[in-house]
């Protein structure tokens, strides 16, 4: 597939653009959403599970005969007896990693599932699962990713797959890397640390399963994604065939990654619906989550270098990384592929190379959490660039702008292959700039370091990809495994007898507003009024393709797909119209809901037509059968294989965002504390479709970028025990912690692919907060000379950090 | 996250919490605010076998004024006391420091005796009392007794109060004319239990102190008072030379563990910048008392 026909965007537009209230709200707000939890089943049982206290371990014995005792106690189940007749989980690793909803011999991490439990009631549950009495054998704990290629023995997690705890090494070198270090004048060297946080949804991951022996099927509600995409696996797993599960959504209180599959809980579910011959609801409550669900995220020591021209041209990037995958490798490292898709970020340069080396440990398996690891990537360079602007002397303004794409040079092609489609780096580090009114802070700066005062100005410009192509998935695989090139999203439109449009999708509600999102495109193409489009949500049974929510897609594809059953849609209007009021196609324009002759007032409104279509066979076109509605399935619009050897991995994350994001801070030196003087996040995501809940976007997301920055962190001691799971330990930054405004500002560079040019931008806000507040640090101490290349900044570290350079100058 | 079973008795009386209480030695336990108790409860971390109510003795919910004293029923929320006039008047070093407990929706089930009952060496109504030599007055089916407050605490979760004893109430000396104030801490986050948290008193005249108390959360098992930091006042000018003087004393005297969350080093960085402070705002304090 060459780079697809550019779009022509219309310019005026009725519903794009505007700030509507959301769609969801509210039944959201006043509480009447229905969320896993509130889904009640006939006959319905409750189980909890008893999880591992230990980070490694085999399992020598369980007895369960008191839990089974206990009154209103239907089933214990334990690894042993649920794999005889539940297979392996699914796994996007290549070769797979065997993993099981309850574990089988073996722990692998604390927090892993030993036995589950069904009763009557989840107290019952839970006090039944106290008294499950397990005898367990401890094997050597591996908790620093550094140990990993030196494991042996017992401390290998996963024997089958290799001689020490290595899930995947490999060396990707794009371009003529070698060449560009040598002709470099400076090549600039920093170690960075990024630690394992987390996505923490309000809700936690939840099913409800049951089993129907008539007609001998599953019905699985889930707070869920991706299972209109992949949701089959999960039968293979029950060992059941694909028509005989149907998996409900249910909408989500949150997900920002973390349920982009959650095949654990919905294999559990069902399996012990199964054993029990009753419908099982199995909620986590935090500590399941915060210990074993999919809310891990990257977890990486990086070495990092980049060379660069004397004058601050930057030639070649590259890097050596361990990433910590914990005990299991659910989506294989396609987080590499996604930090590879913006790898050298806005600059031009010409070169790079990844070292990788994904590690087991024992601790909970990663999963997906808002940036996928290219947030990461984000982190790694701007903290180099600032590296390099301070060895070179150059600010770290003028060292960014130096080296931008220019808006000329697009479509882009980056060395790892990836194409960015457009972008304007110098206007949004402009608004930035005079947003944040930056040389203004510069001098009120240097006046306050006089007063004793520790402000920090700082400054990052990073990339939002948008849009993923599941190549990601496995181009890194030595044997790329089930090779996969489709990604799409659909729609389903009906317009019933009266005018009104239902729309189906096939992809939950995540805590964005994919309802918003529709009602608004689907009001643009058909011009009918919001009020009148209905949005629901099909389950798998009436599935068609949808990829899901994930990689900032959900409004490009979505938009991509409604515009083509609208199409479908107007084409009907239009020869239904044409017939009735004599007219020829060409004449007749869509406006206002009604199909009309140009320039006359002779037309017929979406309702007049809508009923003639069905109801009135006889007086349609000989052509038209009965009804009004169109499906339409979306493939990605721009993606490209990869070639065979890796060093181009094709077009896989084409629709580029881009942000810059400048905070300035005061640092309390005596307490390590920081506040917040003002803080700009200027984003461009192409074409906006409601600057409201964009604006709600980004600032979520720099609140939660705070959070990965300077406050969160699934910490595990040396005995493999997870110290912060819970949230006094594991800490959320509330409002209190927030910037008081975060002023928002955008750019708006239309993707040339997409309908409308819309760009995603659901991730933005946190993929550029770390190393914007990480300049911010390093600015402010700059008289200590501290350099900040691990997360989370807690006052602690700072304090730590002036503490040293104290004594250093003593 | 579902507590172990548990009997409950919700009491109508004082003398039915008691009855309640009597009889389980370690087994029975006081529900107030709950803010704290179920919490834990949930985690099955403590497992009373019996849950003695007391949310219905509006009796033990109060803040009044009586011959030369503050008493404030057990039972009073935390909210109560956050928004009481006499508070601010008579004790304004507690209405500081209470905003730092928790947020508002917790202060408002949270009890001032849940919260000295729960005993937490990181909180901060702990300290106040101590600082202000409160005494604390309990009854069991024997009868009453007053405990001070600085005989109150033992260690983490750890009191003098007998399982089958109820906290009714606590008694503060009202407030001296022209003695300052400041409480002030370092938490992880707004609301969070304090990583350090200091209630300073201070009386100066004359440019002269002439006596403090500096009490201290989050440097051991229980409030901490540092002595030797009081007395290296008295005497001195009042001033910023001499508070950071006593800061390092104080910094220098408290032996603070480490944990996930601050080190014994940071610990005493903050001791050593909140003592400061919190006497430059007691000093302010005290000279516009005066
Ligand atoms: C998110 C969160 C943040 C918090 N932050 C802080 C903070 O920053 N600082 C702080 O100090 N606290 C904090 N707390 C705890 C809060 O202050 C609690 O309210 C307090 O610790 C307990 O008071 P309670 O009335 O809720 O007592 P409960 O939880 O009901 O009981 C606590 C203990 O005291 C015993 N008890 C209660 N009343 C009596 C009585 N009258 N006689 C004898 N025993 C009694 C109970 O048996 C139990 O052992 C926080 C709580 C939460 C949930």
């Amino acid at each position: 597939m060459s780079a697809p026909a550019v779009k022509d965007h219309p310019i005026h537009r009725r519903w794009i653009g505007q700030s509507m209230k959301r769609v969801e709200d509210p039944r959201l707000l006043t509480g009447r959403g229905k969320y896993i939890d509130d889904i009640v089943v006939p006959n319905m049982a409750h189980a909890a599970v008893l999880r591992s206290p230990h980070a490694h371990a085999r399992i020598k014995k369980i007895d369960a005969s008191k839990a089974r005792a206990l009154p209103g106690v239907l089933l214990v189940l334990t690894g042993a007896e649920a794999v005889e007749q539940t297979g392996p989980l699914p796994c996007f690793a290549n070769p797979p990693v065997a993993q099981y909803c309850i574990a089988v011999d073996r722990v692998r991490h604390v927090g892993e599932t030993v036995a589950a439990v069904v009763a009557e009631s989840r107290y019952i549950a839970e006090d039944a699962v106290d008294r499950i009495e397990v005898e367990y054998e401890p094997l050597p704990v591996v908790v620093n990713p550094g140990d990993a290629s030196t494991s042996k023995g017992d401390a290998v997690l996963h024997p089958d797959r290799g001689a020490n705890n290595i899930a995947h090494q490999r060396t990707l070198t794009f371009g003529s890397y070698d060449e560009d270090m040598r002709s470099a004048d400076v090549i600039v060297r920093r170690k960075v640390r990024w630690p394992r946080s987390g996505a923490q949804p309000m809700e936690t991951v939840g099913a409800i399963a049951s089993y129907d022996e008539g007609t001998r099927k599953f019905t699985i509600y889930a707070n869920t994604s991706m299972y209109n995409y992949v949701g089959w696996l999960m039968a293979v797993s029950l060992k059941i065939p694909a028509h005989k599960l149907n998996i409900v959504p249910t909408i989500a209180g949150g997900s920002f990654g973390s349920k982009i599959f959650t095949h654990k809980v919905l294999v559990l579910a069902a399996t012990l619906a199964r054993a029990c011959g009753r419908p099982v609801k199995y909620v986590e409550d935090r500590l399941d989550n915060m210990t074993s669900c999919d809310n891990h995220g990257s977890d990486r020591i990086y070495e990092l270098e980049l060379g660069l021209k004397r004058d601050g041209t930057m030639l070649a990037f590259g890097m050596k990384v361990i990433d910590d995958y914990g005990a299991y490798l659910q989506f294989g490292v396609g987080h590499h592929g996604n930090a590879a898709a913006q790898l050298t970020g806005p600059y031009r340069i010409k070169s790079a190379r990844i070292e990788l080396t994904a590690v087991f440990t024992n601790k909970c398996q990663q999963g997906a959490y808002r940036g996928f690891g290219s947030e990461v990537n984000n982190f790694a360079l701007e903290r180099i660039v600032d590296a390099a602007a301070d060895e070179l002397g150059i600010s770290p303004v003028e060292i960014r702008r130096k080296n931008f794409i220019q808006p000329e040079q697009f479509p882009y092609k980056i060395p790892t292959g990836n194409v960015y489609d457009s972008g304007n780096y110098g206007a949004v580090l402009d608004k930035a700039l005079e947003m944040a009114d930056y040389d203004g802070w510069r001098s009120r700066q240097a006046d306050a370091r006089k007063q004793g005062r520790y402000i920090g100005i700082g400054l990052a410009s990073c990339q939002e990809r948008s849009v993923f192509s599941s190549t990601e998935f496995w181009f890194w695989n030595h044997e790329p495994g089930f090779a996969l090139t489709s990604s799409p999203e659909s729609v389903n439109i009906k317009i019933d007898p009266t005018g009104k449009a239902f729309v189906t999708l096939y992809s939950p509600f995540w805590g964005n507003s994919p309802e918003t999102m529709a009602t608004q495109i689907v009001a643009e193409q058909l011009t009918i009024d919001p009020s009148d489009i209905e949005i629901t949500y099909a389950d798998t049974d009436q599935g068609l393709m949808g990829t899901g929510p994930g990689g900032s897609r959900y409004t490009v594809m979505i938009a991509g797909a409604i515009a083509g059953a609208a199409t479908d849609i107007k084409r009907k209007l239009f020869k239904i119209a044409g017939h009735f009021l004599e007219a020829s196609e060409q004449d007749l324009e869509l406006r206002d809901g009604r199909v009309s002759v140009r320039g006359t007032d002779r037309g017929m409104t979406i309702p007049e037509i809508a009923l003639q279509a069905y109801y009135f066979r006889l007086s349609l076109p000989d052509d038209c059968n009965s009804g009004l509605d169109a499906r339409f399935t979306y493939d990605h619009p721009y993606t490209t294989q990869p070639n065979a050897d890796r060093t181009d991995l094709g077009v896989f994350y084409p629709i580029m965002g881009h942000m810059c994001h400048i905070p300035i801070v005061e640092i309390d030196i005596e307490t390590g504390q920081l506040t917040y003087l003002k803080y700009v996040a200027v984003h461009d995501c192409g074409t906006v479709v409601n600057p409201m809940t964009l604006a709600g976007h980004v600032r979520g997301g720099t609140v939660q970028g705070i959070g990965s920055t300077m406050y969160e962190h699934f910490y595990y001691d040396e005995q493999g025990q997870l110290v912060t799971a819970n949230f006094a330990d594991y800490l959320i930054p509330t409002l209190k912690e927030a910037p008081p405004n975060i002023e928002v500002g955008h750019v708006v560079t239309p993707s040339p692919f997409t309908e409308y040019g819309i760009k995603g931008g659901g991730e933005g806000g946190r993929m550029g907060v770390p190393p914007a507040l990480a300049s911010a640090v390093e600015d402010a101490l700059r008289p200590f000379g501290v350099k900040i290349d691990t997360l989370p900044i807690t006052p602690m570290k700072i304090r730590d950090m002036i503490r040293a350079a104290q004594q250093r100058k003593g | 996250m579902k507590p172990a079973p548990f009997q409950y008795v919700r009491a109508s009386s004082i003398d039915d919490a008691l009855a309640g209480l009597a009889g389980h030695g370690d087994d029975a336990k006081v529900l107030a605010g709950g803010q704290s108790l179920i919490a834990l409860m949930n985690l099955r971390l403590v497992r009373p076998a019996v849950l003695v109510d007391i949310n219905r003795l509006s009796d033990l919910a109060y803040i009044r004024q009586e011959n030369g004293t503050l008493a404030i029923g057990a039972l009073t929320r935390q909210s109560a006391v956050e928004s009481s006039d006499v508070i601010a008047r008579l004790c304004p070093l507690m209405a500081e420091a209470i905003r730092f407990v928790g947020h508002r929706p917790i202060r408002n089930r949270g009890t001032v005796g849940g919260n000295l009952a729960h005993a937490d060496p990181t909180s901060e109504l702990p300290a106040v009392a101590v600082a202000l030599g409160a005494t604390f007055v309990t009854r069991s089916q024997k009868g009453q007794r007053t405990i001070a407050a600085d005989d109150f605490f033992v260690a983490p979760l750890s009191t003098t109060l007998a399982s089958n004893e109820l906290l009714t109430e606590v008694r503060i000396p009202v407030w001296p004319a022209g003695q300052g104030w400041a409480f002030m801490e370092v938490s992880p986050r707004a609301g969070d239990y304090a990583l350090v948290g200091v209630a300073a008193t201070l009386r100066a005249a004359d440019g002269v102190c002439q006596s403090g108390r500096l009490v201290y959360s989050g440097v051991g098992p229980r409030p901490i008072r540092v002595a030797k930091a009081e007395q290296a006042l008295v005497g001195c000018s009042s001033g910023e030379a001499t508070f950071r003087e006593v800061a390092e004393i104080a910094a220098g005297q408290v032996e603070p563990s480490s944990d996930f969350h601050a080190t014994a080093d940071y610990r005493r960085d903050l001791v050593r910048a909140l003592t400061r402070r919190a006497l430059m705002v007691a000093l302010d304090r005290c000279q516009k008392g005066a």
